[in-house]
């Protein structure tokens, strides 16, 4: 890995940023996370820039952006995944923390056969050593006008909504892969909750994939909200993991999520204790400009 | 690679087997379509061969002028190899009538062997056909479905039994539940020992779609073998292993426990945690970075290199062979066509050509259904892990080792639909066949 040493008053000093640019595309959903920058930022720990950032490295910090927008979207009719990343540039410092600033392009999570639409996001991620979920500030084009996400997305809830109770569901998917169309809402509804999740684990060197939905503990729609509690198998893949997480989300169309889990970590002799736990979201509100 | 009207079409040099119209053997080579539907058909109808006298130098000259009109679209089958020896030649119904006046003005003599090509093969296909469902079950092996380990080895055994003369079983050792490790060896050589191909699938037991896309390809092989140019070529000079389930305990218990399961069943002896990752466990660079010391770890190699008898019943196999060009070990997910090394990110000497040869196989993937596979090696690509597979080929001498990271790229992950098993066991054949073409034209 080559280092650049930089000026430690800003990032990219001079550079015209090609995020700028970006960012005169029009119709822009912008989210932006205010409460989670710490103080003493990166100013003060000494950035190298990476001459030759590896696309892996990448990859990965571009889905953990990708994690934390489909979080705060909410939107199970409109989740996201990666497609390309088209330009990158990171910085690691003496602490061995990690920048990124990216631009990548998206496709929809569920996109019928033949759909190839392509959003655009630039993001900016910090993957910090002594908060667990990297700092995240993403923008992304708007694939879908957001009346139309609105209505899909009620669409999806009216027919949670009417589903009987999937308690007896063994797993989503079988072990032929195989989801019931009448399930489907709940994989992407699940897939929601997990991008909480694997936001809030992943780091430059552990990503994460939703493999199986292993059993649901409860799905309540008396209420307005869906309140649904399940267990997902998390698939990490630098240590090809399997790791169960048990998650509680309450979601409403145009709502933010409401979710906890609990990961149960296999044991290791050099980790401390595996389990984890997130609270409630109390993060700033969406904004939308 | 477009069919040409024969299954081969060496103009008039030897042609590749010693034809004779009337033995009908060769006519298995055309329409054994075998139950499943995966061989393409061609219609012969109104076709006829020609059996034309040569009689003398200046014959030949008039035979050769015959065959290399564009347009007439003919297909030599038999050369006259000595004076005296008839030509057999292929004519499309169209042009029936421009031959037959060019014979007779230039004074050839010639019969017609046979009047329609088609009556031919599809009498001898439904002879073909019911032989073969007098063996098969009542319940045909349905490829576009995951099967289990006995129902994978039973059709294994059926395929043996349809193309006895192509295609063999070779029994390589036990796994540590003592199941079979069970491998399919297809070779037109007669015995005689020649360069080899080992096609290694189900390593890791969770990647189902790695063993339902190598016992299709089983199928393909042998269905193919005759009907299509590249992979006839291939097996002319080389042999083909298949090894469809490398890890059969681990498949098994991914069917009866834990269906993301992915490492061997063996048992540690200071820990209650089972089994190895296979694909750590080999001799090269063992133990090393990407690796894991903790038994409970999916990516723990072991207490020594080969100590998985899986592992070591192939690297056994292979270095007692001897003679080993081409490795490939198929995996799932993430759509990846990689080489080595897996223990660093530094390049392979062989990087170039090996660079090359898997973009290729990935262009011809994407041909398919647009389904597009990365290219890298495998530290650079998905992450550092020492004492896998393809490395320690590399490091015995099988230049040509490659690992494919299968459909999808995260969405289904492990448990693929399968409905997608045939798509991507058509796309990886094509993948395949690019890189073992290039090790036949290499080696």
């Amino acid at each position: 890995m080559q280092l650049r040493r930089q000026p430690l008053s800003a990032p990219r000093p001079g550079d015209t940023r090609p995020a700028a640019q970006r960012l005169a595309v029009p119709l822009l959903l912008l989210l932006a996370l205010q409460g989670a920058a710490a103080s003493g930022g990166p100013e003060d720990s000494g950035w190298l820039q990476d001459a030759e950032p590896s696309s892996r490295l990448l990859s990965q910090a571009a889905r953990a952006a990708l994690h934390f927008f489909n979080f705060r979207a909410a939107s199970p009719s409109a989740l996201q995944v990666l497609a390309n990343v088209l330009d990158g540039r990171s910085w690691v410092n003496q602490k061995k923390e990690y920048k990124f600033d990216l631009v990548f392009t998206t496709e929809f999570y569920s996109a019928e056969e033949g759909e190839k639409r392509l959003g655009k996001c630039s993001a900016q991620v910090f993957f910090r050593n002594e908060k667990p979920r990297p700092a995240v500030n993403v923008t992304c084009t708007q694939l879908v006008k957001k009346e139309r996400r609105q209505e899909e997305d009620y669409q999806l809830y009216k027919l949670m909504k009417q589903l009987k109770s999937p308690l007896n569901a063994v797993s989503i998917p079988d072990s032929h892969g195989y989801i019931a169309p009448s399930l489907r809402p709940i994989w992407d509804l699940a897939f929601l909750g997990s991008s909480y999740v694997m936001w809030q684990k992943s780091t430059p060197f552990l990503h994460y994939y939703m493999s199986q939905i292993s059993s649901v503990k409860q799905w309540k729609t008396n209420d307005d909200a869906i309140d649904f509690d399940y267990t997902v198998l998390l698939h990490e893949f630098s240590t090809q993991e399997i790791i169960p997480c048990r998650i509680h989300l309450v979601w409403y169309p145009s709502k933010p999520l409401k979710v906890k889990y609990h990961c149960q970590e296999r044991q290791t002799p050099e980790e401390a204790s595996g389990t984890e736990e997130g609270s409630a979201v109390a993060l700033t509100e969406l904004s939308n400009f | 690679m477009s069919l040409p009207q024969t299954p081969y079409n060496y103009s008039l040099t030897q042609p590749l087997y010693d034809w004779h119209p009337w033995n009908m053997k060769w006519i298995l080579f055309f329409g054994a379509l075998i139950g499943s539907g995966i061989c393409d058909r061609e219609t012969f109808s109104g076709h006829q061969v020609f059996r034309i006298n040569i009689r003398n130098e200046d014959e030949i000259s008039k035979l050769n002028r015959l065959v290399n009109s564009d347009n007439l679209k003919l297909d030599l089958w038999k050369s006259p190899s000595t004076l005296g020896h008839p030509a057999d030649v292929l004519v499309p119904s169209f042009s029936l009538q421009e031959v037959k006046s060019f014979l007779e003005d230039h004074g050839l003599e010639y019969s017609v062997a046979i009047e329609d090509l088609q009556n031919v093969l599809d009498s001898e296909h439904q002879q073909l056909q019911r032989n073969v469902r007098q063996e098969l079950s009542n319940n045909c092996f349905n490829y576009g479905a995951y099967h289990t380990l006995e129902d994978i080895h039973k059709e294994m055994d059926s395929i043996v039994k349809s193309y006895p003369h192509l295609v063999s079983a070779v029994k390589i050792g036990h796994s540590f539940e003592n199941r079979l490790m069970y491998v399919l060896k297809f070779s037109t050589g007669k015995g005689r020992q020649r360069p080899a191909i080992l096609l290694n699938a189900g390593i890791h037991a969770r990647e189902w779609i790695s063993s339902a896309t190598a016992i299709w390809t089983a199928r393909k092989i042998a269905c193919d073998y005759g009907r299509d140019l590249v992979i006839t070529s291939i097996l002319e000079k080389m042999d083909i292993f298949l090894l469809p389930v490398a890890n059969p305990d681990g498949y098994v218990y991914t069917h009866t426990h834990n269906r993301l399961w992915r490492k061997t069943r063996s048992v540690n002896p200071r820990s209650t945690c089972i089994g190895a990752d296979p694909n750590r466990n080999w001799d090269s660079h063992f133990g090393g970075v990407g690796t894991s010391n903790d038994p409970c770890s999916d990516t723990y190699h072991g207490l020594h290199a080969h100590s998985e008898v899986e592992v070591k019943s192939v690297a056994d196999f292979i270095t007692n062979h001897g003679d080993f060009k081409c490795l490939i070990d198929l995996h799932s997910y993430s759509q990846l066509v990689m080489y080595p090394y897996g223990y660093t990110t530094s390049r392979v000497p062989d990087a170039d050509e090996l660079d090359m040869v898997a973009r290729n196989a990935s262009k011809a993937m994407a041909s398919l259904s647009g389904t597009q596979y990365q290219v890298g090696s495998v530290g650079s690509t998905v992450y550092t892990a020492s004492g896998n597979t393809i490395d320690w080929a590399y490091d015995n001498g099988i230049k040509y080792a490659f690992s494919f990271e299968l459909r999808d790229t995260g969405f289904y992950a492990f448990a693929l639909p399968a409905d997608q098993i045939i798509p991507t066991a058509q796309e990886t054949w094509l993948g395949l066949k690019t890189i073992m073409e290039h090790v036949r034209n290499n080696i």
